[in-house]
C-alpha cells in the first residue's frame, strides 16, 4: 500500500482539459474534457472517412490520438497494473500511437493465434487480414497471453472454446462498432447491448450442443471468462465513457467527501475505535482494498475487491463488538471507511460495474450484496444531512463550510501526530494499570479483614469450648506410709539432701547463665521448697496454658518435673501431701492424671487467658536465679504426678509415664515464642529458652 | 432436481434481532458448530423440499431510520421479504407498517412476505398481541410466525415457509427475477423431523392444490388471476402453529385454522 498510494495522486493541473477550456480532462480522452474530445473526434472522423474510403470495419482507425500523449499521461490504473505485474511494461509501449485501434485488434489477434493450425480456413482469412494491414502485426500483450493460457486450461471441448472465442469477437466487434458510429450515444444503449450479449452467451452456454459435455461449473467459468475478456479489453471504451457524466459525479463525490472529513465514528454511531492501533490497521486494510477497486479492469475483480474490503470491516467489527456483527453495524462502518478512503473515480467504477457486469452478479451473491452496500453507502454520503448524523442543521452547515473548527481522532492521527497517538495509547495503558492496582488494593484490604475475622472467630470458638469443658485436676493423693517414710527421711538429712542432689541439679542450668552467690542459692532453695508445697495444694491447676504466664509457679514446678526425677524435692512435696492425709491407689491416679495432661496440653496452648493459674500470685520474681530460669516449664499437673512417681521409684516412672508426653514436650520447645511451655531433658537448654519466656512473661504482665 | 434461487431480504428496525434470526437459523440448520466467522450479513442456504432445491440468498439490512432512504437498493429484485419486529416493543411493529407501504411503492414483482414477531420468549414483556399481529399479517397477505432467537423456537418455519412461497412463485412463473435452474447436486440438507417439514413436502408435491396454497401478495402492478387482491377474509392462511403454541397453552382462533 505504501508504494501504491503516491502513484494514485494526480496533480490538479493534470486533471484539467488540455484545450484549456477549464473543465476536467480525462486520460481516456487523451487529456481532453469530454466536450473537446467529442469535437475533435468528429473532425477527425470526417477527415478519415474521406481519406480511407475502402477501409473495412475492422481497420477504420478513425481516432488516432497524439502519440506523445499516451506515454506522458498514463492513467493511474495503468501504473498500478504495471506495478503489480499484471500488465508488463511493454503492454502500453508496444501499443503504438493510437490506443483505440490497437485495442480493437487485440481480441482478434488472440483468437487468431490460438486458432492457428486447428482451423486452416480461419488462418487463411487471418493471413489475408494481416496482409491488408501489416502495420498491426505485433506480439500479443501479457494480458492477451494470460487470457490465451486461461482459455487453453479451460475444461471445455475444442469446439466450445471456438464458440466462446467467436462470441467474444462478436461482442467486441459490436462494442467497437457502436462506439465508432456517428450518431448520438447513450450509455444505456451500450449497457443493453452488453447485457443482451451476456444473456445470449449464457443461453448459448446452457443450450448449445457444443457445451453439452461441460459441467455447470465449467459453464459458469466460461461465462465469467467471456465477461472478463470483453471488459478488460474494452475497459478504455466502456469505463466512464465520454458521453456520460460519470466524471462530474466523481469529482462531486470526491469534493463532498473532502468536505465531510470532520465526520467521526461517533457521528455515524458505529463501533470503530479510531484511536486503537489495531482497529486502525484493519481500517487501513479496508481502505486499501477500497482504493484498489479502481486498479482492476474487470467488474469481477472490482467486486472481489469490494468483498475483501467488506470482510476487513467485518473482522474489525467482530473485534470491536466481540460477536458477529449485523448489518445494523456494518453499513455505518462501511460509510466511515468510504469517507476516510475517499476513493478515486468512485462513481465511474460503480457505474461501470452496474452497467457492464452480468446483471445477475450484481443482483445476487455475496459480491452483489456488498456492492449494494457500497452503493447505498455512497448514496447515503451524497444525501447526508445534519439529521442523519444526529446533529443540528446549523452545526452541520457550519462544519461543512469550514466555519466551525473540528478535530477528529482520525485526522489528528493522520497528521503525523504519531507521538500524540502514542501518548493516548499509553494513557489507556496507564488507566488499565491503575484499575488493576486499585483492584489489588481492595483485594488486600478484604483479605486482611477476612484474616482478622477468621482469627476472632477461631478465638471465640476456642474460648467457648474451653468454657464448656474446663479441665479440673484433683491433686494426687499420696499413700500415708510413703509420707511417713519421707518425713523420716527428711528429718534425717534434710540439709544434705536439699543441698546435695537437689542443689546440684537445680544450679547446673542456672550457673550456665548466671553466676549465683551461694547465699541467693540458699534462699532460692528455701523458697522453692515452700512454693512447691504450695503448688501441690492448688487444686485447679487444670488450666494448662497459664504455665508461661505465671513463671514463678513454673519455676517451682521445675523441680518437680517427672523427667528430672528429683527425689529429694519430691520428698518435700510429699510432706505437704501427707498433710492431707489421703491415701490413694498410686498407679491409677497417676495414669489418669498423665493422660489428662497430655490432652489438655494441646488445647491450652492457644489460650491461656482464662487460666486459673493466672490468679496465683507468687513473689518469686525477686529471686534472680529462678526468674532467669523460667523455662522450667512443667505443668503443675506434672509436678503432682512426679510427686507420686517418685514415691514409687525411678524405674516406675519410666514404665508408667505415657510415652506421648515426652515427644510432645520436646516438640514445643522450638515454639517458645508462641507461649508454649516446653520441658527439656537438657538442663543446658534452659538458658536459651529462658530468655524468650522471660520476655513473654514481661509482656503479659504489661 | 429442480432448483430455484431466490433473494430474500430481511427488513426491520434496529435491534429486533434480524441478524440474530438468520444467524441462529443458519447455525442450526447446517449443524455448524461454530457461528459464521466472517461474512455475517449475507448468507446462502439451501433448502430441499421434496424434489425442489431452493437456494435462498438472505440479505440482511441496516434497520436504522437514517438508512431508510437507501433501503430500496437492497430489496430491489428481491423475491421474498422477511419482516421482523420485536414482540416486546410496539414501536417496531408500527414501523413494519411503514416498511410494507414502502415495499408496495417500490416493488413491482410479486413478493413473498413473512412477518416475524421475535423475542417470544419474553412473554412477560410482550407488547404486541398475537391476534393483532395476525390480523395485520393477513391484511398484507403475509404469513405470520413468532420466534425466539434465544430458545431457537420457530426459526425453521420462517425459512421453510419462505422457501415454499418461492416454489409456488416459480411454478406460477409470474416473476422473472427468480432464477430457476436444473440442479444436479445431491441432497445437501434435509430438514429435521418436524411435522411442519412433512407438510411442507406435501405442499411442494401438490403445488396446484388450492387448499395448500400459501398466501402471497402481488405488490404494485396487478397481475391477472384469482388471488390478485388479498382481503384478509375468505382466504386460506397458514396458521403459525407449532409445538410451542401448544406448550404455551394458547388457543388459536379457529378462523385462522385451515388444517
Amino acid at each position: 500500500m505504501a508504494n501504491r498510494a503516491p502513484m494514485l495522486r494526480i496533480g490538479q493541473q493534470d486533471l484539467k482539459c488540455r484545450q484549456g477550456c477549464g473543465f476536467y480532462g480525462n486520460t481516456q480522452f487523451d487529456g481532453l474534457c469530454s466536450k473537446c474530445f467529442r469535437e475533435r473526434n468528429d473532425k477527425q472522423r470526417k477527415r478519415l472517412l474521406i481519406v480511407t474510403e475502402k477501409a473495412t470495419e475492422d481497420n477504420n482507425d478513425n481516432i488516432p490520438s497524439g502519440p506523445s500523449s499516451i506515454a506522458e499521461r498514463r492513467s493511474p490504473q495503468h501504473l498500478l497494473s504495471l506495478g503489480r505485474g499484471k500488465k508488463q511494461p511493454e503492454t502500453s509501449q508496444v501499443e503504438s500511437p493510437s490506443t483505440m485501434p490497437k485495442k480493437k485488434s487485440i481480441v482478434p489477434a488472440v483468437l487468431q493465434k490460438t486458432l492457428k493450425g486447428k482451423f486452416p480456413a480461419v488462418t487463411n482469412q487471418q493471413q489475408q487480414q494481416q496482409q491488408q494491414q501489416p502495420q498491426q502485426k505485433r506480439v500479443p500483450t501479457a494480458t492477451e497471453n494470460q487470457f490465451m493460457l486461461q482459455l487453453r486450461q479451460m475444461r471445455l471441448p475444442d469446439d466450445a472454446k471456438h464458440k466462446l472465442k467467436s462470441e467474444i469477437k462478436r461482442l467486441d466487434h459490436e462494442i467497437r462498432k457502436y462506439m465508432n458510429t456517428n450518431n448520438a450515444k447513450n450509455v444505456d444503449e451500450l449497457s443493453d447491448l452488453v447485457q443482451n450479449a451476456y444473456t445470449r452467451f449464457s443461453n448459448v452456454v446452457h443450450n448449445d450442443p457444443r457445451f453439452e459435455m461441460a459441467s455447470s461449473e465449467d459453464r459458469d467459468s466460461a461465462i465469467d471468462f467471456f465477461e472478463k475478456v470483453i471488459m478488460t479489453q474494452n475497459h478504455n471504451l466502456l469505463f466512464s465513457p465520454y458521453f456520460t457524466s460519470d466524471e462530474e459525479s466523481d469529482v462531486k463525490v470526491q469534493k463532498r467527501i473532502r468536505q465531510l472529513s470532520w465526520i467521526t465514528a461517533k457521528h455515524l454511531d458505529c463501533s470503530i475505535d479510531e484511536v486503537n492501533a489495531e482497529a486502525r490497521d484493519l481500517v487501513y486494510n479496508a481502505i486499501s482494498e477500497l482504493v484498489g477497486i479502481d486498479s482492476y479492469y474487470s467488474p469481477q475483480e472490482k467486486l472481489l475487491c469490494t468483498v475483501r474490503c467488506c470482510r476487513h470491516i467485518f473482522e474489525l467489527l467482530k473485534r470491536a463488538t466481540g460477536g458477529p456483527a449485523s448489518a445494523d453495524d456494518f453499513l455505518p462502518a462501511l460509510i466511515f471507511v468510504v469517507l476516510k478512503a475517499n476513493p478515486v473515480r468512485l462513481h465511474s467504477n460503480l457505474n461501470f460495474v452496474n452497467r457492464f457486469t452480468n446483471a445477475s452478479r450484481v443482483m445476487s451473491g455475496e459480491g452483489g450484496y456488498y456492492f449494494t452496500n457500497l452503493c447505498s453507502a455512497i448514496a447515503f454520503i451524497e444525501n447526508l444531512n445534519g439529521e442523519s448524523l444526529s446533529i443540528s442543521a446549523e452545526e452541520f452547515d457550519a462544519l461543512m463550510s469550514g466555519e466551525q473548527a473540528f478535530s477528529t481522532p482520525w485526522e489528528s492521527a493522520l497528521l503525523a501526530c504519531e507521538s500524540l497517538h502514542l501518548i493516548s495509547e499509553n494513557m489507556k495503558c496507564m488507566e488499565l494499570l491503575q484499575k488493576r492496582n486499585s483492584m489489588i488494593n481492595t483485594g488486600i484490604t478484604d483479605f486482611e479483614r477476612e484474616l482478622i475475622d477468621f482469627q476472632r472467630e477461631v478465638t471465640e470458638k476456642v474460648d467457648t469450648v474451653m468454657a464448656k469443658a474446663p479441665l479440673t485436676l484433683l491433686p494426687i493423693k499420696t499413700p500415708a506410709f510413703l509420707i511417713k517414710q519421707a518425713r523420716a527421711h527428711l528429718a534425717q538429712d534434710s540439709v544434705e539432701a536439699a543441698m546435695g542432689h537437689y542443689q546440684s541439679n537445680l544450679l547446673s542450668g542456672a550457673l550456665s547463665q548466671h553466676a549465683l552467690s551461694p547465699k541467693s542459692k540458699d534462699i532460692a532453695l528455701e523458697d522453692a521448697h515452700n512454693l512447691t508445697l504450695k503448688d501441690t495444694s492448688i487444686n485447679s491447676v487444670g488450666r494448662l496454658s497459664p504455665l508461661l504466664q505465671n513463671q514463678p509457679q513454673q519455676q517451682d514446678q521445675l523441680f518437680a518435673s517427672p523427667i528430672f526425677n528429683y527425689t529429694p524435692f519430691d520428698a518435700v512435696s510429699l510432706l505437704e501431701e501427707s498433710s492431707d492425709g489421703d491415701v490413694m491407689m498410686l498407679g491409677t491416679e497417676f495414669q489418669g492424671g498423665l493422660t489428662n495432661i497430655n490432652y489438655d496440653f494441646d488445647l491450652s496452648d492457644q489460650s491461656g487467658d482464662n487460666s486459673v493459674a493466672d490468679e496465683s500470685k507468687l513473689n518469686l520474681d525477686e529471686f534472680d536465679p529462678l526468674v532467669q530460669r523460667p523455662v522450667a516449664t512443667a505443668t503443675p499437673l506434672l509436678d503432682t504426678t512426679t510427686d507420686s512417681l517418685i514415691d514409687c521409684d525411678v524405674p516406675g516412672t519410666a514404665v508408667l509415664l505415657p510415652s506421648p508426653l515426652k515427644p510432645e514436650v520436646a516438640n514445643y520447645r522450638g515454639f517458645s515464642n508462641f507461649d508454649i511451655p516446653s520441658i527439656s531433658c537438657n538442663t543446658g537448654d534452659f538458658s536459651s529458652l529462658g530468655q524468650d519466656v522471660n520476655e513473654t512473661m514481661e509482656t503479659n504482665k504489661k | 432436481m429442480r432448483g430455484i434461487e431466490g433473494k430474500v431480504v430481511v427488513l426491520g428496525s434496529r435491534g429486533v434481532g434480524k441478524s440474530r434470526l438468520v444467524i441462529r437459523y443458519i447455525k442450526n440448520a447446517l449443524h455448524r458448530a461454530e457461528e459464521p466467522t466472517i461474512a455475517v450479513s449475507f448468507f446462502t442456504c439451501n433448502i430441499i423440499l421434496d424434489d425442489v432445491k431452493i437456494k435462498l440468498q438472505i440479505w440482511d439490512t441496516a434497520g436504522q431510520e437514517r438508512f431508510r432512504a437507501v433501503a430500496p437498493m437492497y430489496y430491489r429484485n428481491a423475491n421474498a421479504a422477511i419482516l421482523v419486529f420485536d414482540l416486546t416493543q410496539y414501536k417496531t411493529f408500527t414501523e413494519i407498517k411503514s416498511w410494507i407501504q414502502e415495499l408496495h411503492r417500490n416493488v413491482q414483482d410479486p413478493m413473498i412476505l413473512t412477518l416475524v414477531g421475535n423475542k417470544m420468549d419474553m412473554q412477560s414483556h410482550r407488547a404486541v398481541s398475537r391476534d393483532e399481529a395476525f390480523v395485520f399479517a393477513s391484511s398484507i397477505g403475509a404469513t405470520y410466525f413468532e420466534t425466539s432467537t434465544e430458545t431457537d423456537q420457530g426459526l425453521e418455519q420462517v425459512f421453510l415457509s419462505t422457501a415454499m412461497g418461492l416454489v409456488r412463485l416459480a411454478d406460477e412463473g409470474k416473476t422473472h427475477s427468480l432464477r430457476s435452474f436444473q440442479s444436479t447436486d445431491s441432497l445437501a440438507y434435509t430438514n429435521g423431523n418436524t411435522a411442519f417439514s412433512y407438510t411442507a413436502a406435501a405442499l411442494a408435491r401438490n403445488p396446484d392444490s388450492a387448499a395448500f396454497r400459501l398466501p402471497y401478495v402481488h405488490i404494485g402492478i396487478p397481475v391477472d388471476g384469482q388471488d390478485v387482491k388479498t382481503t384478509g377474509e375468505g382466504r386460506l392462511e397458514t396458521p403459525s402453529w407449532s409445538i410451542e403454541h401448544i406448550a404455551l397453552g394458547e388457543v388459536e382462533n379457529p378462523r385462522w385454522c385451515c388444517y
